[in-house]
């Protein structure tokens, strides 16, 4: 980066007092987990009780009629797309929808968990935090290798502890292990690496440290440079072929350190920088051994083999210390990051930024997460579960708020769907798979069929701006208005059209099966007089009952998860 | 502008349909519905608005704008005069020699990215390329500040695309509108629907999408359907599109070229109202025969960039419209041994016409044999600000990425003020 801005360069804003608050802070996570944990082993109150009564204290101070609680068809819709990524099928909605038992939502909700397609849905939305869609690095976008290991975690439910130290450890090849892939996005690059880190696996933000000593924040450049540290000796090694891919193994060597030069503004070509010691964010310094005074190393590892580990692993250190259930930020911001991914917005948002100038709303609530989380040894699954068995999680999505994510989270969020959501809804809806298989199609390994992701990703792919928020764009509507998903609109046997044509049903029966098909909810009485009048206005309704399929398809209801 | 018939049938029962739902307490934001036609007569005339001459690979600032005649690194050209006494430029530019009263010629610039897709970017963006970041183009920036809402055309459109960050953090409402180099709509822009279909249709879609807002305010799904308008008020301004009557008044006042027909789209496109319009000409990094190629390149982007200047003129455009011209990198002084000039950022030039700024303005020098800036350097910051500056858009305006404040010129870059009015 060139240039800084001065205007917004604060003088010290850190140094010991923020050292103080931090140990202080970090004693009283400790001693909450401590009260959490003894709960917990009684078995004595649920998670989901703490969040709601935390919420709920919220809307009564502040005077907050909250939204009614959610009807069940919302329900089913929002939480098959939170849980599995996709909308419940015909004959699935209509089940639960005529469900009597009084607590047939927990019961679906346990049962999704069970599905194969929440591993399948959860790895995709965690693979997306850790790469998103245009990841740096050469060889990153082909990581099939590191989704199948991701998908892995997610059906063993390993914990998140576990599988983030394994990546961060990245021990392996990414073909056959998959793991090491996360480093190969930042070769050569340990400055890169490290925002990625501690932004991703803890929720802060040091990126501006890599510049200048944080205008508002208790970072400084060596705090960055501190951290970068760890990376420092990571080299990206090509380890052979396999299957026509690149195995990528993450070596390790024995030297090399960061060098500092001082704030960007007064660095000079050609002033050499002084080495940076390895030290934990806010904590102390690496001990490290010391190699042999005449030690030396090849200045690259030979491409074709598995780089030999080092005497001494700076990058396992961290890995360690990342993950321990002590670690002030860990524990705090996965709870934090999986609580946005549900509730619309993190108890701290942006969930990257926990700082202490970007306070929680609901901060007694957040430190009893992330103490829950460790308690319960960062068992995501068992997490999730409580935050949708919730009542916040349950609130109805319409109302008067006009925020897509509610602040204080009285009404449920609105959120895009992702490409790979709405591909798979849309198959669910127009019955494009039973289509295949009635027609003994070969079945197809491409994720994206049959829409294929360049359409996909590039229509789709990134609905939001750079702060999250969805931005309407035009193209899209080009896509789907213009012929772009014509081909889930078949007429094969067994999809949607073919039902509703050549059924002997009443047309109101047909509309309630249109509906309950693609926005998994029965008409009401407007709208199935509205739509038996669009089916028999003439004599020939095949062209009609197309048009009346693309239309629930595109539409806001089913664009959004409400 | 032809106004197909169906067009009329829905809009009347938009017409419909607004008034009860306002009735009902709901207003949705239909203005635009009822304009199409009247929407470039409405233009206001003094919208500041863009266009972007892309270069692309790199045009050589030596057989363009700063000639070394005589000296070692001076290439095969003559130097002309033009109509600004004292300033020459090459031979191969005898239009732009006699509208030099028109432009500042920047012969100072010092950039920091020497190759193609880095120097694209940069110059689309005015950022180097950064893990994790997806900066907007400029194109992106102008339409988010200058654009109408509720507009019937795109309001960032390329005609033959270079760079591809697009709208970057900024989100798909600022895309561009990517026309072929022939100028053929992207994929997907044209309804194939028969119209009556297309309008029942429509009416349906309206009557979901009225049930859903009753209920849902959501901000999302209120721009989710202007989206949708706007794709489909699209349908109604093709025939901007279609420019081959128009081409035969002035193949000769652009030049019978490509890149004088994409000129003049730009033109029609910036008269209707767009506020960003790039376009594109390739082939110019010519590390092999770099003079042969200059002399094939540069004869007819001149016409066509002379006859620009000239319509946008004789309409009362150019004073509103910014004419940029650039390519991602210069060429070096040095000729190597294939008659070709690699690529070069330490010197080059880039040039500016209209809105905003001065014309008949050379700003910097660079040195004897044109190796480095003699004075003045100018950075892609400082370009970029520059531009931003003379369209009315403040250089310091701030978007965030994260939490990461990006201001739309990077932090510490100068308006180059001597060229601005």
């Amino acid at each position: 980066m060139r240039g800084e801005d001065s205007a917004h360069y604060l003088e010290d804003s850190c140094g010991t007092p923020a050292m103080i608050r931090s140990l202080s802070f970090s004693l009283s996570t400790v001693l909450i987990f401590f009260v959490v944990a003894c709960a917990a082993a009684r078995g004595d109150d649920q998670l989901r009780n703490t969040i709601d009564s935390r919420v709920e204290a919220v809307w009564k101070a502040k005077k907050i009629a909250p939204a009614e609680s959610s009807t069940d068809a919302e329900f089913l819709r929002r939480v098959y797309l939170d849980l599995l990524g996709t909308i419940p099928t015909f004959d699935e909605a209509v089940a639960f929808l005529d469900d009597k038992a009084v607590d047939k939502r927990s019961k679906l909700i346990d049962r999704l968990l069970d599905d194969p397609r929440f591993a399948g849905h959860q790895s995709e939305v965690w693979d997306q935090v850790l790469f998103g869609r245009n990841p740096p690095g050469y060889g990153t976008d082909k990581r099939e290798g590191f989704q199948t290991w991701l998908r892995k975690q997610f059906s063993d439910n390993t914990p998140y502890d576990q599988w983030v130290k394994a990546i961060l450890m990245a021990e392996g090849n990414t073909v056959d292990d998959g793991a090491p892939m996360f480093f190969v996005q930042y070769r050569n690059q340990p400055e890169d690496a490290t925002e990625a880190v501690t932004q991703k696996f803890l929720g802060v933000q040091l990126q501006c440290a890599r510049c200048h000593d944080h205008p508002f924040e208790p970072w400084t450049q060596l705090d960055f440079y501190g951290t970068a540290a760890f990376f420092a000796r990571l080299q990206v090694v090509d380890a052979g072929k396999k299957n026509n891919l690149t195995m990528y193994a993450i070596g390790e060597k024995n030297l090399g350190d960061v060098l500092f030069t001082g704030p960007v503004t007064e660095q000079e070509v050609g002033k050499k920088g002084e080495p940076v010691k390895p030290k934990f964010l806010h904590g102390d310094a690496l001990v490290e051994p010391e190699l042999p005074k005449d030690f030396e190393e090849p200045r690259n590892f030979p491409n074709g083999m598995m780089p030999p580990k080092p005497k001494f692993s700076r990058k396992d250190q961290l890995a360690s210390w990342i993950t321990k259930a002590d670690n002030p930020y860990f524990a705090r911001a996965v709870a934090n990051r999986v609580w946005a991914q549900f509730m619309g917005r993190g108890i701290v948002h942006p969930v990257d930024n926990m700082s202490e100038s970007n306070e929680p709303s609901h901060p007694e609530l957040l430190d009893e997460l992330a103490s829950a989380m460790v308690a319960h040894k960062f068992d995501l699954k068992w997490y999730i579960r409580e935050l949708v068995n919730s009542r916040v999680y349950q609130l109805s999505g319409s109302g008067s708020v006009i925020e897509p994510m509610p602040a204080l989270f009285d009404q449920a969020r609105t959120r895009p769907l992702t490409a790979e959501e709405l591909l798979d809804s849309w198959n669910v809806a127009t019955g494009y798979e039973a289509m295949q298989q009635a027609a003994k199609a070969e079945p197809s390994t491409d994720r994206y069929a049959p829409l294929g992701s360049g359409y996909l990703m590039r229509f789709f792919g990134t609905p939001n701006n750079g702060v999250g928020d969805f931005q309407g764009g035009l193209h899209e509507h080009l896509y789907m208005n213009n012929g772009g998903i014509a081909r889930l609109l078949g007429s094969g046997k067994g999809g949607l059209y073919d039902r509703l044509l050549n059924s002997e049903s009443a047309w109101e029966e047909r509309v309630d099966r249109l509906y309950l098909s693609i926005l998994t909810r029965r008409p009401t009485d407007e709208e199935r007089k509205r739509f038996v009048a669009y089916f028999t206005a003439e004599k020939d309704p095949r062209s009609r009952i197309g048009e009346a399929i693309w239309v629930l398809m595109t539409c806001s209801e089913f664009r959004f998860n409400h | 502008m032809k106004c197909p018939n169906f067009e009329h049938v829905s809009r009347r029962a938009l017409l419909k349909g607004t008034l009860a739902t306002a009735a009902g307490g709901s207003l949705m934001n239909w203005g635009s519905l009822f304009n199409s036609q009247a929407t470039a007569a409405e233009v206001n005339k003094n919208q500041k608005r863009c266009i972007l001459l892309w270069m692309n690979g790199g045009v050589s600032q030596f057989e363009t704008f700063d000639m070394k005649p005589g000296r070692p690194t001076g290439g095969l050209f003559r130097p002309i005069s033009t109509n600004l006494p004292g300033t020459q430029v090459c031979e191969l530019m005898p239009k732009i020699a006699q509208n030099m009263d028109k432009l500042t010629v920047i012969r100072s610039m010092r950039t920091s990215q020497v190759d193609h897709p880095g120097g694209i970017h940069l110059m689309h963006t005015g950022y180097s390329q950064a893990a994790g970041i997806r900066f907007p183009e400029i194109g992106a920036v102008i339409a988010k500040y200058l654009g109408r809402d509720g507009s019937d055309l795109p309001n960032f459109i390329k005609i033959f695309s270079h760079g591809n960050t697009g709208a970057g953090f900024l989100g798909p409402k600022f895309q561009p509108f990517a026309l072929s180099p022939e100028g053929r709509l992207p994929t997907f822009s044209t309804s194939n629907l028969n119209p009556q279909i297309e309008s029942r249709r429509n009416e349906l879609r309206n009557f979901v999408e009225d049930v859903y807002a009753r209920r849902h305010k959501a901000e999302t799904a209120r721009m989710h359907r202007e989206a949708y308008e706007a794709a489909r008020r699209l349908q109604n301004v093709h025939d901007v599109f279609k420019i081959d009557d128009e081409w035969n008044k002035y193949r000769d006042l652009y030049g019978d070229s490509a890149f004088g027909r994409r000129c003049l789209m730009a033109r029609r496109l910036i008269e209707e109202g767009v506020p960003f319009v790039e376009v594109g000409q390739s082939s110019y990094d010519s590390h092999a025969d770099n003079f042969v190629w200059h002399r094939a390149l540069v004869p007819p982007m001149e016409h066509a960039w002379a006859g620009l200047m000239t319509d946008l003129e004789q309409r009362g455009l150019l004073e509103h419209t910014l004419v940029v011209w650039m390519g991602e990198i210069g060429r070096t002084p040095r000729v190597n041994n294939r008659s070709g000039r690699d690529h070069y950022v330490r010197s080059w030039s880039t040039a500016l016409a209209g809105a905003g700024v001065k014309g008949g303005v050379v700003y910097g020098e660079s040195d004897l044999d044109g190796i480095d800036v003699k004075d003045n350097p100018v950075t892609e910051g400082d370009f970029f600000a520059t531009i931003y500056q003379a369209l009315g858009i403040d250089p310091e305006t701030e978007h965030y990425n994260g939490v990461r404040p990006i201001p739309i010129a990077p932090f510490g870059s100068d308006v180059v003020k001597d060229v601005l009015v």
